[in-house]
């Protein structure tokens, strides 16, 4: 088998590994090549069509496909390398990959890999939905895909399970072309997605929202004929007298997404619990030298705006490592306290100024993010609302943390 | 005295607005609280007198690498104007190639904005 | 002429088509009727897929004899139709004294029904086959295996298929008249006559029964419900361990089954029905598999349930009575020319290669019965799937066939060319599930949330589909409504 040398590989050319193959290459590293499983760049953004992406990047309200053109103009620009309707199906410690494609089946050995893999999303057997297995249940994205690009109307009359922004995005959608959305059903008492797509993809149409209500049973032996859906108690507990059967011809599922870390797995990657994604420094390295990690594959994003920034850094990073070589120094762990469900990176120098990443466990108002070492309070950052649909960054400085024994993240009221 | 409370929609930290109008027939609005920038407050005003959204659909194209090219309106438009600008959308058809920004429909349904491509579409023979 | 037949068979299930494929060596004609789109539509498909050993059934019944037989048969014939199929052994294990007891006695009547094998293991010889399998004695049946179902009801049809037989799909029987000389059978407005007409239609082998008048059969479905586990945790089991029958109780219980493409099932439930067709799976049933799942397995985590399912076992007795019922495989003598399989539960999948020589004699005392010369009893192909062969073996594939190269289903890693070669089938079905249940694609971790848009794709460009010719499984679950757009005037 034919085996190629490569400086850097990213594996994934969406908006991460776009940024960080464009951020690497302005960092002087020549030899990049980005592997991408479609025949076109972008990745998930070719299907969301809808606007709202750009508002940090580029000061304006983009759509998907016009937020990918510019860092696919940017790539093709810089002259990067691109190897398009090619999968990586393994990888190892030493950082060689298989890679298969029509062309035919080689091996690339790679002195740094990116791994910008994205996520997937959470299905109907994971939820372990009781019922019937008829045709019309899909996953938002999946119908956004068969919609946005492939012209195909998937259903008329629609229940949305689960208020990710994906599914507040599809009912919109769906709305308007055409098709009655009866709901959107939401296990929390809060929506899982952005308030202000809660506001203009179902206030704005009179789709309503039912919280603290779930999809307990599928119904129909060949289409999709309706779903019961009850309340919950705290305790996520279904309400048995609450039961209520809804006529539907379609069940979109927007119910979580997982990084997809099974290359990273196979390489020996350590995932965080908390992420699903690997743990990394300040450099966005993993356990394993070499190999970095940067958007949906390391946490999932609310924001394309963050997952292009922080890939950029991964570039620069990975070009820094490949340029000097330089092992990791991070020492001071960072870990989470109260009310915080995750904080990124997981360990870091204390040399360079560093943007921790972090989520919080449950709505809140009013609260700080408190970043302390031991006694000592390192930053703070005031919000009128902590949500945990809302990635909240927090910036630190080198000259605060260079002696730090370890970073706490908490949230204070 | 009239309180309304908005969800900004104008970027995604989604600011919770709290109006204070005066009651009556027009609008005649008192404080804002809660926005964090002016361009939200803006939105506000906007919002109570006359309510904008940009909106995004597809255009089939014919012999196009992809079949339909992602469309938008590159200014918002009225509420209320929405379903009829999609009916002129869904009227539309195109023919391949077609370049991201150019004007598909100008003005739609007599609204101030026009229909743009999102996405660039090559022309492919079948 | 055309819709005669010397031979026809009433569903396509394992059994079925296991006859399908015995007769197909011979010169009679063959045709199978089958009211599903697909073959192995029910009880075949939906089942732990376990090839056992014939330890647990009484001498001298034929669930013994023909399970005993048909799991001698069964590497043969997996070798030649190219199906997976792993005997990987299983252990049956004791906690006390009384459960002792009944693998000794278990073994006793497994060494009468002839199983080959069977051995007595104390905890040091059982933790070498599975570690931390816990119990205090076991029951070692090393010609128990695994394999997946409906790929051997498939192969089988296929096979069967290429030496000449007929199948009839998506016609359900409605009206079977003995005529003189055979039989009259009307399936969804066909007419077909037959010679020797032949019952293997399952769960509803009784309707057919009532068909030609004969009453003294019921079939009372019994409903079993599974868990699909991740292939994260392949290698956990290394044997399949089932709980010793405590205190004379008969059922196996709900345990853990490898299956050969590397999930872990948990099940099956127990739970009688009274629709055929009720394939639902309950939040009680699957509540309880997830708790029993962890206490069985305590590495496994709530993102490992990747799908769940339920089968249906035609169960001869009330719920009331529970318990096994000998299966039925008669040629009537007031029916003459009528060979009818009923009952054929648990072990039918391994026992379907005997029941096939048993129902190929019973077919020769009607007519005479020559082997063909030309009968071909291997398959093309691989056995298996492109991802499970060494990378010089795939990088020669791919330089042959460019779609080996192409990977439309991620999580399984199936190809263009085996989703091609699926949709491509000999039989003609065109169905999503027939697609899912040849290529192996949609069955993994994101269950088709990737590779269903490029199947679409892909039966759009290749086969001309149009939105609403993608069906599921029937003709009336129709994955879409049309076009968003109408883009052709």
């Amino acid at each position: 088998m034919k085996t190629i040398k490569k400086d850097l590989v990213i594996i994934g050319g969406g908006p991460a590994g776009l940024a960080a193959a464009v951020s690497a290459r302005k960092k002087g590293l020549s030899d990049i090549l980005l592997i991408e499983r479609d025949k076109i760049l972008g990745g998930i953004l070719n299907q969301c069509i809808h606007d709202g992406f750009g508002l940090h990047t580029f000061k304006e309200a983009l759509t998907g496909p016009e937020y990918a053109q510019r860092f696919i103009d940017e790539f093709h620009g810089l002259g990067i390398e691109a190897m398009p309707e090619t999968i990586v199906l393994s990888l190892d410690k030493e950082k060689t990959l298989t890679v298969s494609s029509k062309k035919g089946f080689v091996k690339i050995k790679a002195n740094a890999v990116i791994l910008a893999m994205g996520c997937r999303e959470r299905t109907a057997g994971a939820i372990s939905l009781p019922g019937t297995r008829p045709a019309g249940v899909y996953t938002a994205g999946a119908a956004q895909n068969f919609v946005n690009l492939q012209n195909i109307m998937i259903g008329k009359r629609i229940v949305i399970l689960g208020s990710g922004d994906i599914g507040l995005i599809m009912a919109r959608r769906m709305t308007l072309e055409g098709a009655k959305v009866e709901a959107v059903f939401e296990l929390l008492p809060t929506p899982s997605g952005l308030a202000r797509n809660v506001q203009q993809c179902l206030n704005d149409y009179g789709i309503p929202l039912f919280l603290s209500t779930s999809v307990f049973e599928l119904h129909g032996k060949d289409r999709l004929t309706g779903v019961t859906v009850a309340k919950v108690d705290e305790k996520f507990q279904m309400i048995p007298e609450t039961k209520r059967l809804v006529p539907c011809d379609t069940l979109l599922l927007s119910v979580g997404l997982i990084p997809e870390n099974e290359l990273s797995l196979g390489a020996g990657v350590r995932l965080e619990p908390a992420t699903s994604g690997a743990s990394v420094d300040d450099r966005f390295m993993t356990n394993i030298p070499g190999v970095f990690s940067c958007g949906n594959v390391l946490h999932v994003h609310d924001l394309v705006d963050h997952v292009s920034e922080e890939a950029a850094l991964v570039g620069q990073s990975a070009a820094a490592y490949l340029l000097d070589r330089t092992e990791s120094a991070a020492a001071i762990p960072v870990v989470t306290k109260e009310d915080i469900r995750y904080v990124l990176p997981q360990k870091i120098s204390g040399k360079t100024d560093v943007t921790l990443s972090l989520r919080v466990t449950r709505p809140m108002r009013n609260a700080s993010v408190l970043v302390a070492d031991g006694d000592r309070k390192i930053a703070r950052k005031k919000l009128v609302r902590l949500h945990p649909a809302e990635m909240i960054r927090i910036k630190v400085k080198a000259k605060h943390i260079e002696n730090a024994e370890k970073l706490e993240v908490s949230v204070q009221c | 005295m009239l309180k309304k409370n908005l969800v900004c929609i104008v970027c995604p930290n989604g600011c919770d607005a709290e109006v204070m109008m005066e009651d009556g027939q027009e609008i005649k609005i008192l404080s804002i609280d809660g926005c964090t920038c002016d361009k939200g407050k803006e939105w506000v005003v906007q919002e109570l007198t006359s309510p904008m959204r940009t909106i995004a659909s597809g255009i089939p194209v014919e012999h196009g690498d992809f079949k339909l090219v992602s469309v938008r309106t590159d200014a918002p438009i009225p509420l209320g104007k929405i379903f009829e600008v999609m009916t002129v959308i869904r009227h539309k058809k195109l023919k391949a190639p077609v370049a991201i920004g150019d004007i598909l429909v100008p003005n739609p349904a007599g609204t101030a904005c026009n229909i743009i491509a999102t996405r660039n579409v090559a022309f492919m023979a079948v | 002429m055309e819709n005669q037949y010397d031979v026809i068979i009433v569903g396509a299930g394992v059994v079925g088509n296991a006859i399908a494929r015995e007769l197909s060596k011979t010169s009679v004609s063959v045709a199978v009727i089958e009211k599903e789109l697909d073959v192995s539509m029910g009880t075949s498909s939906r089942n732990s897929g376990v090839i056992h050993s014939g330890i647990h059934y009484k001498p001298g019944t034929l669930r013994a004899s023909l399970n005993v037989l048909g799991n001698s048969m069964m590497a043969d014939l997996c070798r030649d139709l190219k199906v997976k199929i792993d005997y990987i052994g299983k252990l049956t294990v004791a906690r006390d004294e009384e459960e002792i007891k009944s693998l000794y006695m278990i073994k006793e009547q497994g060494e009468a029904n002839g199983v080959p094998g069977l051995e007595i293991l104390d905890p040091n010889a059982m933790e070498k086959i599975q570690p931390r399998v816990g119990g205090i004695k076991a029951l070692h049946s090393p010609s128990t295996g695994i394999i997946c179902p409906y790929s051997l009801t498939i192969a089988l049809a296929e096979n069967a298929h290429a030496n000449g037989c007929h199948f009839f799909l998506g016609h359900g029987v409605t009206a079977i008249r003995k005529i003189q000389d055979g039989f009259e059978i009307e399936a969804s407005g066909k007419k077909l006559t037959a010679k020797v007409l032949i019952n293997s239609a399952g769960l509803y082998s009784a309707d057919v029964c009532r068909m030609l008048g004969i009453h003294e059969y019921n079939i009372y479905p019994c409903r079993g419900e599974y868990l699909i586990l991740d292939k994260r945790l392949k290698g956990t089991l290394n044997v399949l361990v089932y709980p010793a029958p405590h205190h004379g109780k008969a059922g196996l219980g709900i345990h853990l089954t490898n299956t050969v493409s590397g999930n872990i099932l948990i099940g099956p439930s127990n739970e009688y029905l009274e629709d055929p067709e009720d394939y639902a799976c309950t939040a009680d049933i699957m509540a309880q598999l997830r708790k029993e799942g962890h206490a069985l397995l305590p590495e496994l985590k709530t993102t490992d349930f990747i799908r769940s399912f339920s089968g249906l076992r035609p169960k001869q007795t009330r719920p009331e009575v529970g318990g096994f019922k000998d299966f039925v495989i008669e040629d009537r003598e007031d029916i003459k020319g009528f060979i009818n399989l009923v009952g054929i539960e648990s072990p039918g999948l391994t026992s379907s290669p005997a029941i096939a020589l048993m129902v190929r004699d019973m077919v020769g005392k009607h007519l005479p019965l020559t082997l063909k010369n030309d009968f071909i009893g291997t398959r093309s192909g691989m056995t298996g799937h492109f991802h499970e062969l060494s990378n010089e073996e795939k990088a020669d594939l791919v330089a042959g066939n460019p779609d080996y190269g192409e990977v439309v289903c991620r999580c399984e890693q199936i190809t263009k060319k085996e989703v091609l070669d699926a949709v491509e089938n000999p039989l003609g079905v065109r169905t999503i599930n027939s697609i899912k249940y040849r290529s192996r694609a949609m069955m993994g971790r994101c269950q088709g949330g990737f590779c269903l848009p490029r199947i679409v794709q892909i039966l759009e460009k290749e086969f001309g589909y149009r939105p609403e010719d993608y069906l599921l499984k029937n003709r009336i679950s129709p994955l879409f409504l049309g076009k968003m757009r109408q883009d052709t005037p």
